[in-house]
């Protein structure tokens, strides 16, 4: 554990010097966590006004009490699954680029060849990639409760944050997401000689995520414990699968061999 | 130190190393040659356990890479063919880095690092981002990277490539300076000249082992050998003595010194001296030319 520490510190540090990975996180975050929240939270009252989203809420939320706690609470069910794009897209970005760049530089053989275990290596890779998804998440869900809560508790004296769901996502999905997500990475960028191309690939992993958001969005379904719940338990089964193969994909010989090496 | 049995690695169905079986003494200077694609790099990641031998056995200090991975890569240091050091770092901090996975103290590791960067002149320059280093100069970190846990046994993969001949000079000074610390140097080069000056016992191999000696039994096993006669008058005079004996062949005339190669030396010498004495030559020194490890090489590799 300790070796992979020294290498989750060294390469964190590269990580934030990177521009490239942190400025679309950035964006992203501020976006969703912030904009979005701010101004939908505002605007609930001029929403209402229309007899339509009144009656959308009444037939699909079954609501009959409180009009503005049950459109708050649709548009936290939206945010919610945006919050997911975090732990998904920032592992795809920095697990190609902390692989690939070791091979540019040609330093694996090298760092293969001290005393670390391979497994040290693919721990200390997967800190960097995880560490930062899970902290960046953490923060979003605490931007997103405190700027809702913040508003809607000024316009509608309403505290709709935290959820059961909100908790479920930041603290159980959203890590096996991120997990599930640095793994099948590493498997891609042990194939990829250059970043963009590996991240390039990176993002159609995540496409699943998108295809959760658009089906939401067009009225598909809407996401509750249930759903989440199941989600988590399906993602847990293929987590140890993923492992597994970036395990093989990490082995000694593998790297020096098998890996598209620049 | 090393003991390696009946060692072969095939990928894919192609054999890179084929049964090949050596041993290197503690302290010794082993130089492993051989062309292109011979197996030279497989079978030191083999000895750095790096990868796993197809068959055979490897002992390294007494330990195998299959139950002591990890004790092995810890005795040993290595230079690989590319320098491979993180260009956006310092040197120092690469050689943080790496050293720290060897478990030194960090004051010993501090220690270290000013020794090594010192000795390589890149003292100051420690701080300065290594994509600024020349490539002679990250080839220098990259052997100080190697060296910074001051391993028991070097694998020294083309160590003066890209050096400059000063640089190249003090690097081989500092190899063999090595031995008298007892360290066990695994020289692989293409520079025949290093090899020859620096190795107590050559390998020559071509994925199987052609050849493995010290190099004055290659010289003395050399099929053949050289003459050299410096004579009083031009030496131009008698070369056609000498060819007409049609013992001698690469006759080769430079002012008065007059040098050729004959088959047997025992039996040439006597009969080629007397011809050149009988025709007027007055000779000053007569001497053995020996062969250097390239026309040893040379002909090795190409029988």
């Amino acid at each position: 554990m300790k070796n992979s520490i020294k290498i989750f510190k060294k390469e964190i540090k590269e990580v934030i010097k990177n521009r490239s990975i942190w400025l679309p996180i950035l964006a992203i975050s501020i976006m969703f966590s912030v904009i979005f929240p701010a101004g939908l939270t505002m605007s609930t009252d001029s929403f209402l006004k229309d007899p339509d989203t009144t009656n959308f809420i009444a037939k699909v939320l079954q609501n009959t009490g409180n009009v503005e706690a049950a459109f708050l609470q649709f548009i936290i069910k939206q945010f919610m699954i945006f919050l997911l794009l975090i732990p998904a897209m920032l592992p795809s970005l920095i697990a190609p680029a902390s692989i690939v760049l070791e091979k540019e530089s040609s330093t694996l053989e090298p760092l293969i060849a001290t005393p670390i275990k391979t497994g040290e290596l693919l721990m200390g890779k997967t800190l960097t990639s995880m560490v930062p998804s899970f902290a960046i998440s953490f923060i979003n869900f605490v931007l997103i409760t405190v700027i809702v809560d913040t508003l809607a508790y000024i316009r509608f004296g309403l505290v709709p944050l935290p959820t059961l769901e909100w908790f479920i996502v930041t603290f159980i999905l959203s890590p096996i997401l991120s997990f599930i997500i640095t793994m099948a990475s590493i498997i891609i960028s042990s194939k990829s000689t250059d970043i963009r191309s590996a991240q390039g690939i990176g993002a159609v992993v995540i496409f699943p995520i998108y295809a959760v958001i658009g089906m939401q969005l067009a009225g598909l379904f809407l996401l509750n414990i249930k759903y989440l719940l199941a989600g988590c338990l399906v993602l847990l089964v293929v987590c140890p699968l993923v492992l597994k193969l970036a395990i093989r994909v990490f082995d000694r010989e593998n790297i020096l061999t098998k890996w598209k090496m620049k | 130190m090393i003991r390696v049995e009946n060692l072969t690695k095939k990928f894919a169905g192609i054999t890179a190393v084929d049964d090949i079986s050596f041993k290197v003494d503690e302290g010794c200077i082993f130089g492993f040659l051989g062309p292109n694609g011979a197996g030279k790099t497989t079978t030191i990641r083999m000895l750095a356990t790096l990868i796993k031998p197809t068959e055979g056995s490897i002992f390294v200090n007494g330990r195998t890479p299959s139950k002591d991975g990890e004790y092995i890569r810890s005795i040993i240091g290595i230079l690989t063919e590319t320098p491979g050091m993180y260009e956006k770092i310092s040197a120092c901090a690469n050689l943080d880095y790496f050293s720290s996975f060897y478990g030194i103290e960090e004051i010993r590791r501090k220690q270290n690092i000013e020794k090594f960067l010192k000795l390589f002149g890149l003292w100051d320059r420690r701080n300065d981002l290594v994509s600024t280093y020349s490539k002679g100069m990250k080839q220098k970190l990259a052997l100080a990277r190697a060296l910074i846990h001051e391993p028991k046994i070097l694998f020294l993969d083309e160590p003066t490539a890209a050096l400059d001949p000063e640089s190249a000079f003090m690097v081989r000074s500092f190899i063999e300076q090595l031995k008298n610390d007892k360290t066990t140097v695994f020289l692989c080069t293409h520079n025949l000249e290093e090899a020859s000056s620096l190795s107590d016992v050559v390998c020559i191999i071509k994925n199987r082992i052609i050849k493995i000696a010290t190099l004055e039994e290659l010289q003395k096993n050399k099929k053949g050998s050289n003459t050299e006669v410096i004579m009083a008058q031009d030496a131009s005079l008698f070369e056609q003595v000498v060819k007409d004996t049609g013992l001698a062949s690469n006759i080769a005339v430079e002012n008065n010194r007059l040098a050729f190669s004959i088959e047997s030396p025992e039996k040439s010498n006597p009969l080629i001296i007397k011809k050149l004495v009988n025709s007027g030559a007055e000779i000053i020194y007569i001497n053995e030319l020996k062969a250097s490890l390239e026309e040893i090489y040379l002909d090795l590799i190409k029988s």
